[in-house]
């Protein structure tokens, strides 16, 4: 067996990975053992059902769902709390995230700076979380809310308005498309954390650059018999599902339209005969590199993070991985955001943290780690290609590696990306929801 | 004088009871009526609180709706249940557009293949450790059990690395020159799943049959010879039939967990074409708004998976009534 330099590594990706027994990703869908048990019901759920079942119903409440074209400013529920107060002392701050999704170290340094602790929870996906929130005994300070859940979990009172007081580096540093997004206009209970676009990982020695810039249609590759079973997609509904509607021209990634639905589900079926498609959720980052795929749809953040699994730190190895997007930037754009809990215990030392990763160097720093860009105004997107970060710095044992590899401009997100409504992925209707849902079950269950 | 018979008083309750006890205490200690009934409590409260109270769950789930974040939300009261998930599902399955019949097929074959490899296989290991093992029997059987001291979860982590294209399975076909080329066993084959399948299990089939093996009456096998039979004759007509409890036993134990497995499949495979039951199942419970599907799924195969219980426990009770 190859050794990884990682490996024994507190925070080493494989390490953890191998620990836990599951791929470990910021979209980590793969499921621990426990996650089979259907989830159990909050006693909150418990209590509405025994009172008033049924009502409650499939509704999806009554939050307007949030697009670009109709942005919403989220009700305000509860207070944010005053200015000019001292953060907690000696406090140990709850963050509830993705695993492997922040640096430690910086985490650590925000510590060390603040006297305090932390305590670091992770879910597999956005249901278990928010389940767990439902549940309504978990008192988390930071968390790591999808655009999908958040109008619900406002109006539900699971989170706290922010006091921009404490936030300063919001309005100086992040990106202006940011400061005010369609999901939560004004901010008033999000800050930005990462974006990432959705484009085509492959493997630079079997596919070259020039081959899949210069393909019309470089999504259709994944369908080209050449790559019988090297092809991956990610077992993610929204995320795959677009993918094969964009490579059918369809552009519409947030379509209710039940025809465009079973054309994409046809296409992936088509997939699974042509290709022998997998699914996974660990395929880019930790597999691509390995060569188990060749060619995958992927975050951008995935294959930029990939360098650091690469089997030998060699930078032939480094080279070998590849990213596509569109010349034209027509592809699925988006970013993650941070929150604070309602019943945050310490809801002033989360506005610090906030405050701290929207700081220039620590957000590049953390950037550096996991490979998911920051929307910072600071960051020279030109020069990501050619600036080493902070954990490439360290890594004595690795060639030095730029936060981007420079043979994949493609993989930087830009402030414009953004700005193209109808690549923002965004919540669907109820019915719209059960369409993908079904259509995703069709395609897993093979034929 | 008549003689008068001393007057017998009748005995009390509690000389009666004295009696009793010290009737009883002949046999051993004396305990109250609900004595031995009782130590039945904490099986009855582990069955209540782990399978009665969390299956009524799932049929509450099932038989439920969802709330407004789409996370399940069960119905207790069986008065407001809706059949709306259980009818789509099982139209999915049986009905006009049956998408969800390949894998309850696929299911079933790789279940049936799976557990058949694992007896023959299993048996002959038991059959040898039980008969020829000597004083190495037990050396023998810790060796065969060991690994499975580790997590079912590392062991297939630990397949992913040995299956992939440079891995050592490779590396060793190609020194043997049994293959030019590697062979990519992860890329979604059935073969790896089933073997995957093969692999996690076998050791819930070799303990049973070591067991019922090694306690057949070495006695019985030379009736067998002095009447006449062939070895292979005592085999089929004596230690088989002997051994039959075991195999039921055996198959039932490795089938069961095979129905409701879905990592095997996630981690050496994730083809779509090599979908079971399991994955479905998982796959429902971890999207938004599907958490009844996924209870429907599971009520399903608890159904399936009665006929095998059942078929089970009446060979059992034949094999009992045999004695």
């Amino acid at each position: 067996m190859r050794r990884h330099p990682r490996e024994g590594w507190k925070d080493a990706r494989e390490y953890m990975e191998a620990k836990k027994g599951r791929s470990v990703s910021r979209r980590d869908f793969l499921r621990t053992s426990a996650g089979a048990a259907i989830t159990l019901p909050s006693l909150a759920a418990i209590m509405a059902a025994c009172s008033n079942p049924r009502t409650d119903g499939s509704t999806g409440g009554t939050v307007d769902v949030a697009t670009p074209d109709n942005p919403v400013r989220l009700p305000l529920v509860g207070q944010p709390i005053a200015d000019g107060l001292q953060p907690e002392k000696g406090a140990t701050l709850q963050i509830y995230n993705w695993d492997a999704y922040m640096w430690k170290k910086i985490i650590d340094e925000f510590c060390a700076e603040y006297d305090c602790n932390y305590e670091w929870t992770t879910f597999s996906n956005m249901e278990e979380a928010v389940a767990k929130i439902q549940t309504g005994q978990f008192n988390f300070d930071i968390f790591f809310p999808t655009v999908d859940p958040l109008g619900r979990l406002v109006k539900a009172g699971y989170l706290q308005p922010l006091n921009h007081s404490y936030i300063s580096n919001l309005a100086a540093n992040v990106w202006d498309n940011l400061q005010d997004p369609f999901y939560d206009k004004g901010a008033q209970y999000t800050v930005p954390y990462t974006t990432y676009t959705t484009g085509i990982a492959y493997r630079r020695d079997q596919i070259t650059d020039d081959e899949i810039r210069g393909n019309p249609n470089p999504r259709a590759m994944l369908w080209d018999p050449k790559y019988k079973d090297k092809v991956g997609v990610y077992d993610s509904t929204r995320d795959t599902i677009a993918f094969a509607l964009q490579k059918l021209g369809i552009n519409d990634v947030n379509t209710e339209n039940p025809a465009d639905i079973t054309k994409a589900k046809d296409a992936l079926l088509e997939l699974v005969e042509l290709v022998n498609v997998r699914t996974s959720i660990n395929g880019v980052y930790a597999r691509l590199p390995k060569g188990d795929y060749w060619i995958h749809n992927a975050w951008s953040g995935d294959i930029v993070a990939g360098w650091g699994y690469v089997p030998d730190y060699t930078q032939e190895n480094y080279e070998t991985l590849g990213y596509w997007f569109p010349a034209d930037r027509t592809g699925p754009t988006d970013n993650d955001m941070m929150a604070i809990g309602a019943n945050a215990q310490n809801p002033v030392l989360a506005h610090l943290f906030m405050n701290y990763f929207l700081d220039f160097q620590h957000a590049m720093d953390n950037f550096s780690w996991n490979g998911y860009q920051p929307p910072q105004k600071q960051a020279d997107v030109d020069a990501l290609t050619s600036t080493e970060g902070r954990y490439s710095a360290i890594s004595k044992w690795a060639p030095p590696i730029p936060y981007v590899p420079p043979w994949m401009p493609d993989a930087v997100v830009r402030e414009d990306d953004l700005n193209n409504a109808l690549f923002r992925g965004h919540e669907l209707s109820p019915e719209g929801d059960a369409l993908w849902s079904e259509a995703w079950q069709e395609f897993k269950a093979g034929a | 004088m008549p003689e008068t018979t001393p007057e017998v008083a009748e005995p009390s309750r509690r000389q009666l009871r004295r009696a009793e006890q010290a009737r009883r205490s002949e046999y051993g200690a004396w305990y109250p009526r609900w004595f031995w009934p009782s130590f039945a409590i904490p099986g009855v409260m582990w069955l209540i609180v782990f399978f009665v109270v969390p299956f009524y769950a799932v049929i509450s789930v099932a038989f439920g709706t969802i709330d407004s974040f789409r996370n399940p939300l069960p119905v207790w009261q069986p008065w407001y249940w809706t059949n709306k998930y259980i009818s789509g599902v099982l139209g999915h399955i049986l009905g006009t557009d049956p998408y969800l019949r390949p894998t309850y097929i696929r299911t079933f074959m790789y279940v049936a293949i799976a557990s058949t490899i694992c007896l023959v296989v299993g048996y002959a290991v038991a059959y040898y450790t039980a008969r020829h093992g000597g004083k190495y029997r037990t050396l023998i059987l810790v060796a065969l059990i060991s690994p499975f001291w580790i997590s079912y979860l590392m062991r297939m982590l630990a397949w992913v690395n040995l299956l992939s294209d440079d891995g050592y399975v490779n590396v060793i076909l190609e020194k043997l020159h049994l293959i030019s080329e590697p062979i990519s066993w992860l890329s979604g084959k059935d073969i790896t799943v089933v073997l995957g399948l093969v692999y996690g299990y076998i050791p819930y089939m070799i303990l049973p049959l070591f067991g019922y093996l090694d306690r057949i009456q070495p006695s019985l096998l030379e009736a067998g010879r002095d009447l006449g039979a062939s070895p292979a004759q005592t085999f089929w007509r004596v230690t088989l039939p002997l051994s039959k409890p075991a195999i039921y036993a055996g198959m039932v134990i490795v089938a069961l967990p095979m129905f409701g497995d879905y990592y095997t499949n996630n981690l050496l495979s994730g083809s779509p074409n090599t979908t079971m039951i399991g994955n479905l199942i998982d796959g429902s419970v971890i999207t938004a708004g599907q958490g009844p599907n996924g209870a429907v799924l599971v009520l399903i195969l608890m159904v399936i998976l009665l006929v095998p219980m059942v078929y089970y426990l009446r060979g059992t009770l034949k094999a009992q009534e045999a004695k």
